[in-house]
């Protein structure tokens, strides 16, 4: 397994390495099958150094929503944005 | 635009065996992210291939990216060939996977999913956890910001 590791210092964004690991390790295989009871959902430093940044007031918010809420709250703001979009190349 | 409605009303109507990953599963489950494609994991019986080529047909799909004038048919034969498709339709982009990375085929997801009554249709959407294991499997830079977002909510959730 393959992956980004993430770091840093202070208030500075997260830097990213690459780094490998051998599959069985975290992984667990079933013959080249990935399987996904096998994914490791253990903590990766990668991604709690994105965690930091999550807006949760946004998902606190979206959490209040049903399902279906959710979902129209998307279209309308991808209306927006493609009638945004529509307006930008109207003046163009 | 993408028009998720009539996309999940071709495929609901069709009697199409799917499930919801992806964007619009991680925004079903409370993100914040803005996605404009549909990406479903769909039965491979030969009953389910035969009526997705069937339900897809009437919005012209046609492989993303790929240019004009290919001689590309959406039918049963070309969807037993192959296993996933990107596909652009006139109701906007739309995903169809055989498999998820992770193992995830219709029948290893369907343990992992639930129902909701979303824009008037019953689908079925792959629950957080193994939303999250699949991006987790998909190991792709760009899915970082996403899986931690997802990991979030699922901490607000637990915090309830």
């Amino acid at each position: 397994m393959s992956g980004w590791r993430g770091s840093r210092a202070g208030g500075s964004l997260p830097r990213l390495t690459w780094f490998s690991i051998r599959p069985g390790r975290i992984m667990g295989v079933m013959g080249d099958r990935m399987t996904l009871d096998s994914i490791s959902l253990e903590p990766s430093p990668a991604v709690e150094a994105y965690k930091r940044d999550v807006d949760r007031t946004l998902i606190r918010e979206n959490l209040k929503l049903s399902p279906s809420e959710r979902l129209a709250k998307l279209i309308s703001t991808l209306r927006f944005v493609e009638e945004v979009r529509r307006s930008g190349a109207a003046k163009r | 635009m993408t028009d998720f409605r009539r996309l999940l009303e071709t495929l609901v109507s069709g009697n199409v065996e799917f499930i919801i990953i992806g964007g619009m599963a991680a925004t079903a489950h409370g993100s914040a992210h803005v996605t404009a494609d549909l990406a479903v994991v769909y039965g491979r019986s030969a009953d389910n291939i035969a009526r997705l080529a069937q339900a897809l047909a009437p919005l012209a799909p046609y492989l993303r990216g790929a240019p004009p004038g290919l001689p590309f048919r959406f039918d049963a034969g070309t969807i037993r060939s192959g296993l996933n498709f990107t596909l652009t339709t006139v109701a906007g982009d739309l995903d169809v996977l055989g498999e998820a990375t992770g193992g995830g085929t219709y029948e290893a997801l369907l343990p992992h999913t639930e129902v909701h009554s979303v824009l008037g249709l019953d689908v079925r959407f792959v629950d957080l956890e193994t939303l999250i294991r699949l991006k987790r499997a998909a190991g792709r830079p760009k899915d970082l910001e996403r899986i931690a977002e997802l990991e979030a909510i699922a901490d607000e959730r637990q915090k309830g």
